[in-house]
């Protein structure tokens, strides 16, 4: 579907070149995007260093090298934290919040972009409106009522929280706004309930969307922790975020363990990000979110 | 599907309306547990004075007025508009720029747009945390000791009260500005190479073509990004938390922070806590309403 | 009459626990030695074994939750210590379920789970904040409980009132408590020649000293003279205490009830004004502060000072482990020393923690939380095992290389006392000449004894912290106006709370 662009596509043309100020401008561009590239991973490259250092040399030393490249301070820290068992409370949570997030709002785009009952456009709008209000405002009635239905130290409200997103539903209902109209009655026709279509059809054609989602949905679930913090507390449910705002506010960690356990907290997004890398930086994903 | 639906009759498309309601039922009570009903419930909450979560008595609008009152209230509101400002300086323009550039480039641009998204996937908590370690104002942080390779002395960031916002924005757009840049780039795409070459044999020098070409192409994609990211702004709270605490001197707090404050900073007062997030709630949908009048034409939604 | 009867009770408590580890080991001998008072203790515990567990059913059957159960971060030595607890209580009331709970008690954290009845069966707040809680109806009464086990007149009338409703119900028991003095890295001191012949620090008596040390610490060594957390309610809580030694008590306190009741602020007396040209004189006409001021929190307040960032730090005797087993100071390059003095006084701050119930507890439950208590050495009895806890605990302090110092008590019982100092002393390992004037000043009532302002401290610590804040970051700022305003936003606050 997507050629490789190998090919200038830029406003610079290839006899452009000629020209010895564009050839200039063409090799200051590269050096911009160069010092983009630097910006943007020094400071990964900075605390991963960082980490090595123990807590006298992380506040007194003003080099940016450690002394030394032991890996034991990160291993202390990884086992005086029990941070295997955060990793752990995290995956389970990342888990169950992308099957709610590819289940809950695929039905209702479903519903709006192509069974479409009457009264749906309200339904629509208010998913709209939902866009323009940070999920945060209304954190602290959302919180009463989660304790008010027992759900606290408990991972549904946090899985179940995913199947509410607008934007995954918005970036359904576009999708699912392209899908080719005939195969859908077709299966229809074949008497197909609209349930079995939506398993069985939609979301088969609809593999470029879930995956988007889906990253989107590991990403997001992994690094929330707002609300996370507010309904997991004590000790035996704590995901790896919720550890890191605890440790960022009550000031129970030195400042070198706290680096160290930052990194632990990046591993797994990079990770899913060298994997997805190109399903994430290729044009679709974005070209979604423009709405 | 039209035609379908007009042949049949009117119980059978009753029947197959419930149906589908009754498929997005799930989705729906989801989004009115997490979303509809506690945005509700916070108007609820700010026209009554509250005991903890209980509300005690309705008194209007009470809780308005005692935090509109409150210097730390205009403050937070001033600071707000200092984000935003800061937000659309700092962090606007850059993904366009960062998009036009990495455009351009045709060897090595799998790796710049690599590069560029990679901030975005990390968690904004743990990039705080990081970066608050750069803007340390000891001779240890690490913009210190970089700037003082370059013969710079010490200085002190977080300290400054008109540096913290540009700093927390500065982090923002370290993290987001790629991923950003990214959709222009999609955006761009749009836009056939073959304008391009016409354009130039008409003589139009690069910088025509970006002018008359590439910049109306994005025009509207640009006043899209606009309102999301003031919608983003706006949400800023847990990055003073962490970064400044909101500090020096209320410098750095947010609206959204204030509203955190009032509901678990010690004084528990959830009313006014509810109050704060109405009153961001309304300047956001009356800058959105504002937004959509001028852009009512181009919206492809309604 | 509260604040007077609270440091009459704090003195009192803290003389009685003053007396044997100041003298003997002044040559820095810190071999451990069962003393006579051990001794007595063990036998004193013997004969108050009388004080059965039968006053607790052992059948008593429940569940209960235990906050502020050390986390994973804890030392191991800690964490063993509370299995140990755990393990006594089990053997001895089988029938009882204990969950252990990370929990770590903050205003915001527990009031949603107040009302969302998840709240831990104990949990430990500041002195700040029973009466909040209480008057909130967020926390269990157990009084019932107290009088079953009989340690109910133990309580010091102060405590009774920070604990209690204006029935007289009580609910919470007091932990233990704390005094306001400075801690010192030697080590610093030594670099910039601040030490005497026998290598003791030569430290600053008054606040003005504190500039002029901090200034020569800053110019000879580098590195900062005093750490001061002006963040959040840090900077608020400790200015207080500076305040009062210029004078911001009785008529100029910072917050009083005028004859009609109403409460008033005041930071804009005199007393107060010249409090906070301090401040902003350490910063920009000593340079005696640490650079990110506003940012540095309590941990990393004694993180500073833990790894000699930093040669003085305003911090209480309850967080010695703080910059020496935790972040790294070799144990003699630390010392305790009071309160520096200032031109109108010499106050020093005292405070501490207790032990709250969840609101939703029941008779069994309360039952089961004193038994607990009890096991865990928290109540006034003397047997074996308490004083084997009491026992185990210093222990692991020192096992962790922590300081093991004075306690001040909370209860009034001499007896329990002298036994507890008695087992403090045996584990004593530290030069006391570090400590002996800080202990001193309170016993030999030196330093005045102070708790924290009476209402809505919290609230007043911010406040104060904003204008720190201001005037430590802003050369030349209006230390006047800064306060005015400050003191207009909290007099709008008190008004909204309690002024109606």
């Amino acid at each position: 579907m997507r050629k490789k662009i190998i090919e200038r596509t830029g406003v610079i043309r290839d006899y452009d070149l000629h020209s010895g100020s564009v050839r200039f401008w063409y090799a200051a561009i590269y050096v911009l995007c160069a010092i983009m590239a630097v910006f943007a991973v020094f400071p990964l490259v900075w605390v991963v260093l960082a980490g090595f250092k123990d807590l006298k040399e992380f506040m007194s030393s003003t080099s940016i090298m450690p002394k030394n490249f032991s890996p034991a301070q990160f291993v202390k820290t990884w086992s005086q934290l029990g941070l295997a068992k955060n990793y752990l409370n995290s995956f389970i949570s990342v888990a169950g919040s992308v099957v709610c997030a590819l289940l809950f709002n695929g039905l209702l785009g479903y519903g709006l972009a192509i069974l479409k009952p009457r009264g749906y456009g309200v339904v629509k709008k208010m998913i709209m409106f939902s866009l323009l209000v940070p999920a945060t405002i209304s954190i602290v009635p959302l919180f009463m009522n989660i304790q008010r239905l027992g759900m606290g130290n408990s991972f549904w409200p946090l899985w179940l929280s995913y199947g509410a997103n607008a934007m995954y539903v918005v970036l359904f209902i576009q999708f699912f706004e392209s899908l080719p109209k005939s195969m859908i009655e077709a299966s229809r026709i074949d008497g197909c309930s609209a349930l079995q279509t939506f398993f069985r059809i939609v979301m088969p054609l609809s593999k470029p969307i879930c995956a988007v989602i889906t990253i989107f949905a590991i990403n997001a679930s992994w690094s929330d922790f707002l609300l996370p913090y507010l309904v997991l507390r004590g000790g035996s449910k704590q995901t790896v975020m919720v550890r890191l705002f605890v440790f960022s506010t009550e000031q129970t960690v030195n400042a070198d363990t706290m680096m160290r356990s930052v990194v632990f907290s990046m591993i797994p997004p990079i990770i899913l990000f060298v994997l997805f890398q190109k399903q994430l930086t290729q044009n679709n994903v974005s070209a979604g979110i423009k709405g | 599907m039209r035609r379908i639906r007009k042949h049949s009759d009117d119980n059978a498309k009753l029947m197959k309306d419930l149906r589908s309601w009754l498929i997005m039922l799930p989705g729906l009570i989801l989004m009115a547990f997490f979303v509809w009903e506690p945005l509700l419930e916070s108007i609820r909450m700010s026209l009554f004075k509250t005991e903890n979560v209980e509300l005690v008595e309705f008194i209007g609008l009470k809780n308005f007025i005692s935090v509109i009152g409150k210097a730390n209230f205009t403050q937070a509101l001033i600071n707000t508009f200092a984000y935003t400002f800061w937000s659309l300086v700092i962090g606007f323009l850059l993904p366009v720029i960062l998009a036009m550039l990495i455009g351009e480039t045709a060897r090595g641009k799998g790796i710049f747009r690599t590069a560029a998204y990679l901030p975005n996937m990390l968690p904004g908590l743990a990039v705080i945390i990081l970066w608050s370690a750069f803007f340390s104002g000891g001779k240890t942080g690490v913009l210190n000791i970089l700037l003082g390779n370059l013969g710079i002395p010490t200085q002190t960031y977080l300290t400054k009260a008109n540096l913290v916002i540009p700093i927390i924005i500065t982090i923002a757009t370290w993290k987001g500005a790629g991923a950003t840049a990214l959709i222009y780039m999609a955006g761009m795409a749009g836009v056939n190479t073959e304008l391009y070459e016409a354009a130039a044999i008409d003589g139009a020098g690069v910088w025509k073509r970006v002018r008359h070409i590439l910049i109306p192409a994005i025009k509207k994609l640009a006043g899209t990004m606009l309102i999301l990211q003031i919608i983003s702004v706006f949400q800023i709270m847990y990055e003073p938390m962490v970064l400044t605490k909101g500090g020096p001197d209320n410098a750095s707090l947010s609206l959204m922070q204030l509203m955190w404050q009032y509901a678990f900073g010690g004084s528990m007062d959830y009313g006014k806590a509810s109050a704060v997030a109405v009153i961001v709630t309304a300047i956001l949908l009356l800058m959105t309403a504002i937004y959509s009048y001028f852009n009512r034409k181009e919206s492809d939604w309604d | 009459m509260k604040k007077f009867s609270l440091i009459t009770a704090l003195l009192l408590a803290v003389i009685l626990l003053l007396t044997a580890c100041s003298g003997e080991n002044s040559e820095g001998d810190t071999s451990v030695q069962p003393t006579e008072a051990a001794q007595i203790s063990k036998e004193l515990g013997q004969e108050l074994d009388s004080f059965s567990d039968e006053v607790i059913d052992a059948d008593l059957k429940c569940t209960i939750t235990l906050g502020n159960w050390p986390p994973d971060t804890a030392a191991p030595s800690e964490i063993a210590l509370f299995e140990g607890y755990k393990a006594t209580m089990e053997k001895q009331y089988p029938n009882v379920t204990l969950v252990p709970d990370y929990y770590s008690y903050s205003l915001s954290n527990y009031v949603p789970m107040a009302k969302g009845g998840t709240a831990p069966s104990i949990f430990q707040p500041p002195f700040t904040d029973p009466q909040l809680l209480i008057s909130q109806n967020l926390v269990g009464d157990v009084t019932d409980a107290l009088a079953e086990i009989g340690v109910l007149d133990k309580f010091s009338p102060s405590y009774i009132e920070m604990l209690a409703d204006e029935n007289g119900r009580i609910y919470g028991l007091p932990r233990d408590g704390y005094v306001l003095g400075m801690h010192i890295n030697i080590e610093l001191f030594r670099e910039a020649g601040l030490v005497d012949d026998e290598g003791l620090p030569i430290y600053p008596k008054t606040l003005q000293e504190l500039a002029e040390y901090g200034q020569i610490i800053h110019e000879k060594t580098g590195k900062a003279g005093l750490v001061f957390p002006a963040s959040e309610t840090y900077g608020g809580w400790l200015f207080t205490n500076i305040a009062w030694n210029f004078g911001c008590v009785g008529n100029s306190a910072l917050e009083y009830q005028d004859e009609t009741g109403r409460w008033i602020c005041n930071f804009t007396s005199p007393e107060c004004i010249a409090a906070m040209e301090y401040m902003r004189d350490l910063r920009w006409k000593y340079d005696a502060l640490n650079a990110d001021t506003t940012t540095t929190d309590w941990a990393g307040a004694h993180s500073e000072l833990g790894i000699g960032e930093a040669a003085m730090n305003f911090a209480a005797d309850d967080s010695v482990d703080q910059p020496t087993s935790n972040k790294g100071l070799a144990i003699e390059d630390f010392a305790l020393v009071p309160f520096p003095a200032g031109p109108a006084g010499r106050y020093a701050l005292a405070g501490g923690t207790c032990y709250m119930f969840s609101p939703d507890i029941t008779a069994d439950q309360g039952r089961a939380l004193m038994a607990y208590l009890k096991i865990l050495g928290k109540l006034p009895f003397l047997d074996d095992d308490i004083v084997a806890g009491m026992r185990s605990d210093y222990a692991a302090k020192k096992d962790r290389g922590a300081p093991v110092l004075p306690a001040i008590s909370a209860w009034n019982d001499e007896e329990y006392n002298a036994t507890k100092r008695a087992i403090i002393d045996e584990y004593c390992n530290v030069d006391m000449r570090l400590y002996n004037d800080f202990f001193d000043s309170i016993s030999e009532g030196t330093i005045t004894l102070k708790a924290e302002e009476p209402v809505f401290a919290q609230q007043l610590y911010r406040e104060l912290t904003a204008v720190i804040q201001r005037v430590i970051t802003r050369e030349g700022a209006d230390v006047v106006k800064a306060l005015q305003s400050a003191q207009e936003s909290f007099q709008e606050y008190l008004d909204d709370e309690i002024n109606n």
